[in-house]
């Protein structure tokens, strides 16, 4: 018997399938993106590194010397890991983490402000700029944080936290009216 | 007689009243007001007793290191113990009462201790309550508890909210008065990054108590000025309201922010105080200075106030300490206040200046006894006349509040916290801030620069000098001068000689000359024994008043420079720190982030009940209705194992991706058995060592092809053995190329167990898993029947014929949907960690229940495991030491009750049969007990000496805890399918 | 209340972020060393005050090992390197 599985983000139960009402502080979920881990063999941190800005499908995420994210919002799990397996199949290993991270994309004018409770790194637009990465600790939690923009950060977190980085991102964001909701589908 | 609002005057807003309790009153007071001085103005002179003779005390000062006026604001959960009513701000409706007194704040029970004061003396409970030794505990310290302690401490549950916070800047001003606020200008007006904190909720600092002009305006305008231009520059943050308490390593400072103190109902959306941890390149200290207290006869009764607090309440808040004021100083500042009270139209009683020749001007008219010391204060609950002695002659002049000038003593906590040790000014008669290097500056007062006119400029100037250091150029700006001030010196006076009555050092603790005198001639000369003994400065306070007298006055009984006695030592934090902030949002389900398995929302469907297994929330078992206790679910999941089908939940073990050509040589390295040769496509057993020959961890690793393993490690283990992997591939290895990261996340992995889980698997699997094909230990990629990648183990726990599959983590809970369903006919379960124990136990497994730190391979079974043939592996060169391989270590072996309705139970001790529990008769100890629904009585696994050469022999099994001995036969740990049939077939 | 190691990798981080092992002078000896050098080096440590070089791993961050150089008794911070890099220049 052939099926078909229903793939769940472990947000499904706590967020509305529909966006609702956006505050000027909100929290954007994306249900799904792509993402590998990328760790690049003895020597070819660099090329890995060039190849993968060259190919221009992925968002770069830093988490440590050779060590990588990269994240596609256009690709699927399965096609990322295909593409990158070749791009880089003589430089680097590839894992898929598609299912074991989960994205948390927050913006607005006070963002900055809540994410400081957590997070003990600078933010200041000079120290941490666009598009700037790296793990950071989130009150308890290790994350990946990146700078998307001025008031724009992502935050990567390991699927089994989720729950808990979603929790600690409304009491944080509580003093803002912080509002939060899976993406709008494309 | 009386204290009272002035008829003008202040920057309260007298448009503004606000209404307040005080132990019951209705009172009220203006915005801007303190609750001490709306006490104040009140004429609530009385606000609290004292700690250990329950003396009547007023209020002191008009800051942070009030001593006496400690009162508790709020009712019920949210009430606040031990508030200096000399920083709390009043609000409408606070609701204030004064404590450590009984039945009331007038008529106190507890004050008969000052009757027995002659017995109360330093060091009395020490001596008396030594004997006998069993009363401390029954009858001394009972009895002390209930007659002593401030305010009480709160029981419920805190309902308020905190919040933690980082803040980052390149200067940080500690108090924003003149030299704070001259400081703040200059940094901000160079671009710096600033953040300016003061304690108080209005900034200003002195300056809003100033009756000296500024350039060509008041001090109160010049420091609106100032905050205001503050206020439109983007890179300054202002912070009132928020005590900057400790310095801590590579200058973080930690900050507590009063956001909702004020308020009578705080917004649920914000925290009530917000801990900042301050990460900043260079910091100012402005903190100002302390005026020293004056040690006389009597001068602890309400009404005694410090000088420079009257002049606050009078300037900046509008209110008289009284109507006819003596002021005893021994320097300038005594006389400035003299000069703004008699400016107020309050009546100066005289001026008693400790000092032959001082040249200052009292006020036209105010009588000044020079060289004179006051020995007493009259009246009973409040001051009514101050009793001078000059030459040998005694005088009372009448008067109904005594103000004290004693001198200066720069705030310099923050600096002394990290270890330095304050200095000995000879010049200034003061303690100084040691040279801390340049991430902490002191300035102004604090840095012994009294003037206002110095204050600017030494704001100013040092601000100039980091704005340098920190390689931004400094916008030239020169401090205004100021006009109509005085230079506040003063002559050391540390005690007011011929008291006649106590002259108090410590207000709070109640520690008076006497006791320091005790103390020095009982060999608790040293300050810091000095302050144990006597107490001085132990209060919540912390000594902010009396450290500086107490050194002073044991230095001059001793005829040494203060600067040979030194001070106690500065810790944070500077002033009291709720436990609430400190916390922050760190509490109920905040206190640890609770981890979930990607099966989370399926074992829920299935009546789970959840157990906390480290981070993660687990499966413990699952209920079906009827079942009453966890053992009636646990028995069913355990035999339906073992007649047809389970599936448990498993992702929460470790997972790790391993690549690299050197992948196999670095887990060879790793674990204690060999790797090298493990064919693709296969799983295999790991023990992994500690370097000291005990096992580690355990888990199977499984090559997925030539460079790529997959290795497993046990849920509680799992964040440490990827440490210790790393500190191997980065400490030990660097040149091994190997490259590896944890996919725990990435997979929902389920077991699948028992005799029906092939037939249940096959239907959702394409590729062939017969036994032929995919046979025990077999791994490696297969495909769900709709196309789905997942990953299969042949891997078993239990004993039984089983399986862990592992798919992409979102569709865990679908998968495991169809397999419950597919299993459905077959009879499948879902079961737990309790289930998962028992069958474990039965096929004698081991887990950390066993491998305890303590336990080498051969001590579990697993000696023949270790390689001898590798070269090197982690463990491998201890593991061969003489106690490691001695004769008689404990080795693994199962027990049962010979009378198998007994019960035996983890953690009891292993005796030979008739000998007494003693350490020398420990025979070993049970590390896994549970009930066998298999067998149909308890089993355990135990460790026993020499166990493997026992099996058949008795032990006792003697559980201390439970009150229990049971008598268990020993025998092999498997008591399951010794054989492997189910696990091969 | 708080700490900061500067990151090689990373930047500067709270200690929070950091695990501490010890003592990073400690070489793994040769399997085929003495008893005396592996005893040394599985069981024997100093405790001293002052200048002290210690394995800490930036677990929330980089997860790398560096070696930290500082002072035990003022957490004066003298230097931070990766433990590889220390390692490959040690053995040269
Ligand atoms: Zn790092």
């Amino acid at each position: 018997m052939s099926r078909t599985y229903i793939s769940r983000h472990p947000l499904d139960d706590l967020l509305p399938l529909e966006p609702g009402i956006r505050a000027v502080d909100h929290l954007d979920i994306p249900r799904s993106s792509a993402i590998v881990s990328v760790m690049a063999m003895d020597g070819e941190e660099a090329s890995v590194t060039a190849g993968l800005a060259a190919s221009g499908v992925v968002s770069i995420r830093f988490t440590g010397p050779g060590e990588l994210l990269a994240v596609s919002q256009s690709e699927t799990p399965e096609s990322l890991h295909r593409n990158l397996s070749l791009l880089l199949a003589e430089t680097a290993y590839i894992v898929d983490q598609s299912d074991g991270r989960v994205v948390f994309r927050l913006s607005g004018p006070n963002v900055r402000r809540l994410l400081a409770k957590g997070i003990a790194t600078d933010l200041h637009p000079a120290m941490f700029e666009i598009g700037a990465s790296s793990n950071v600790l989130c009150g308890h939690i290790s994350v990946n944080l990146a700078r998307t923009g001025e008031n724009e950060f992502e935050l990567i977190v390991m699927r089994s936290f989720a729950v808990a980085l979603f929790d600690d991102l409304k009491v944080m964001g509580r003093e803002f009216d912080l509002s939060a909701g899976f993406s709008v589908r494309v | 007689m009386t204290a009272y609002r002035l008829a003008s005057g202040g920057l309260t807003d007298r448009s503004a009243p606000l209404d307040f309790r005080f132990d019951g009153r209705n009172l009220t007071g203006f915005s801007g007001d303190t609750l001490a001085s709306a006490l104040l103005a009140n004429d609530q002179l009385l606000v609290g007793r004292s700690f250990k003779y329950h003396r009547p005390r007023g209020i002191v000062t008009a800051g942070p290191s009030e001593p006496n006026a400690l009162v508790t604001i709020g009712k019920g959960a949210d009430s606040d113990p031990n508030t200096k009513a000399t920083v709390a701000e009043l609000y409408s409706g606070l609701d204030a009462r004064s404590q450590n007194r009984f039945p009331s704040l007038k008529y106190d029970i507890g004050a008969l201790n000052g009757l027995l004061s002659p017995f109360l003396g330093a060091g009395f409970y020490y001596k008396t309550f030594m004997w006998p030794a069993a009363f401390w505990e029954k009858v001394y310290e009972p009895i002390i508890r209930k007659a002593a302690g401030l305010g009480r401490a709160v029981l419920e549950r805190d309902p308020q909210a905190y919040e933690k916070c980082w803040a980052h800047c390149d200067l940080l001003v500690v108090g924003s008065g003149p030299t704070g606020l001259m400081a703040a200008l200059t940094a901000g007006r160079a671009g710096l990054r600033v953040i300016l904190a003061d304690e108080d909720f209005r900034l200003g600092g002195s300056l809003l108590g100033e009756t000296a002009r500024i350039g060509d305006a008041s001090a109160q305008d010049f420091a609106e000025r100032g905050l205001a231009e503050l206020r439109s520059l983007p890179n300054v943050t202002m912070m009132p309201r928020t005590t900057v308490f400790g310095w801590y390593d590579d200058n973080v400072f930690g900050a507590v922010e009063r956001m909702q103190k004020h308020v009578a109902l705080p917004q649920a959306k914000l925290p009530v105080e917000r801990l900042w941890r301050i990460i900043a390149k260079r910091a100012l200290l402005a903190t100002g200075a302390e005026e020293r207290p004056l040690v006389f006869g009597g001068n602890d009764k309400p009404g005694v106030m410090m000088a420079g607090a009257m002049r606050t309440y009078a300037n900046r808040f509008g209110v008289a300490a009284g109507k006819s004021v003596a002021i005893f100083s021994n320097g300038s500042a005594g006389y400035r206040t003299a000069a703004d009270l008699a400016a107020h139209g309050v009546d100066i009683a005289a001026i008693i200046d400790s000092r032959a020749d001082g040249s200052d001007r009292a006020p036209d008219g105010v009588r000044v006894i020079r060289s004179a010391s006051v020995i007493d204060t009259k009246g009973r609950q409040r001051v009514a006349g101050v009793v001078v002695e000059r030459s040998g002659f005694e005088q009372t002049i009448a008067c109904d509040a005594i103000g004290m000038s004693g001198g200066w003593n720069p705030i310099i906590h923050l600096a002394c916290q990290r270890g330095a040790k304050a200095v000995w000014s000879e010049d200034l008669k003061t303690f100084l801030a040691p040279d801390v290097g340049n991430g902490l500056v002191v300035a102004g007062a604090a840095a012994g620069r009294y003037t206002l006119a110095g204050c600017l400029k030494d704001g100013a100037e040092k601000a100039a000098a980091l704005v340098a250091d920190l390689g931004f150029s400094a916008v030239s700006h020169t401090a205004p001068a100021v006009e109509g001030e005085i230079d506040p010196s003063f002559t050391a006076l540390w005690y007011s000689p011929g008291a006649k009555a106590k002259a108090f050092v410590d207000f709070q603790n109640d520690v008076h000359v006497k006791d320091i005198g005790l103390a020095l001639r009982e060999g608790f000369g040293h300050v810091e024994h000095a302050k144990r003994y006597t107490t001085n400065g132990m209060a919540t306070d912390q000594g902010k008043l009396s450290g500086i007298n107490a050194t002073g006055l044991l230095a001059a009984m001793q005829g040494i420079s203060p600067a040979d006695v030194g001070t106690t030592t500065f810790r944070p934090f500077y002033t009291p720190v709720a436990f609430g902030a400190l916390a922050g949002t760190s509490r109920d389900e905040h206190a640890a982030p609770v981890r979930k398995s990607p099966l989370h929302g399926w074992a829920q469907r299935h009546g789970a009940v959840f157990v906390d297994s480290g981070l993660w929330f687990r499966p413990a078992y699952f209920s079906r209705g009827g079942e009453k206790t966890w053992r009636e679910s646990t028995d069913r999941e355990v035999r339906n194992v073992r007649e047809n089908a389970g599936l448990c939940d498993v992702s929460t073990l470790g997972k790790i991706e391993i690549f690299g050509p050197d992948a196999a040589e670095f887990l060879n390295r790793l674990y204690c058995n060999p790797f090298l040769k493990l064919p693709v496509g296969k799983a295999r057993y790991g023990l992994m060592l500690r370097e000291d020959g005990m096992v580690y961890d355990d888990g199977t690793t499984s090559r997925l092809s030539h460079e790529h393993f997959v290795m497993t490690t046990t849920t509680a283990l799992a964040s440490g053995v990827m440490s210790h992997m790393e500190y191997c591939a980065q400490v030990h290895w660097p040149d091994l190329k190997v490259r590896f990261c944890s996919s725990t996340d990435q997979w929902a992995q389920m077991a699948i167990a028992g005799p029906k889980a092939r037939l249940i698997l096959q239907a959702l699997v394409e590729d062939d898993i017969s036994d032929a094909a995919f046979p025990f230990l077999a791994a490696g990629a297969v495909t769900l029947k709709g196309g789905l990648k997942a990953r299969l183990f042949r891997i078993s726990f239990s004993g039984e014929l089983a399986y862990e599959l592992a798919v992409p983590a979102g569709l865990g809970e679908a998968v495991a949907d169809a397999i419950m369903e597919e299993g459905r006919a077959h009879g499948i379960c879902a079961y737990g960690l309790e289930a998962l124990n028992v069958l474990r136990i039965e096929k004698g497994h081991v887990t950390h229940a066993e491998f305890d730190g303590r336990v080498t391979p051969d001590d579990a079974g697993f000696g023949r495991m270790v390689s001898a043939q590798k070269p090197d592996f982690i463990g491998k060169r201890l593991s061969t030491r003489y106690g490691l391989t001695a004769a008689d270590r404990m080795q693994m072996v199962g027990l049962k009750p010979v009378e198998t309705d007994q019960h035996i139970r983890a953690g009891a001790h292993l005796l030979r049969e008739g000998a007494k529990p003693s350490t020398l008769n420990d025979q070993g100890y049970v590390s896994s007990a549970c009930f066998s629904p298999t067998l149909g009585h308890d089993i355990a696994l135990a460790f026993l000496k020499s166990g493997r050469e026992r099996y058949g022999e008795r032990v006792v099994v003697w559980d201390k805890l439970a009150g229990a001995e049971t008598v268990a036969e020993i025998c092999n740990p498997v008591f399951v399918d010794p054989g492997n049939t189910k696990l091969n077939s | 209340m708080a700490s900061l190691i500067h990151c090689p990798h990373c930047g500067v981080r709270p200690k929070e972020e950091f695990s501490i092992r010890g003592d990073a002078s400690l070489v793994r000896p040769d399997p085929e060393a003495s008893d005396e050098a592996w005893n040394d080096y599985v069981h024997i440590r100093s405790n001293p005050r002052g200048r002290y070089r210690e394995h800490w791993q930036h677990g929330a961050g980089c997860r790398r090992w560096l070696v930290v150089e500082r002072d035990t008794f003022t957490h004066e911070v003298f230097s931070v390197t990766d433990a590889a890099i220390v390692k490959r220049e040690g053995s040269r």
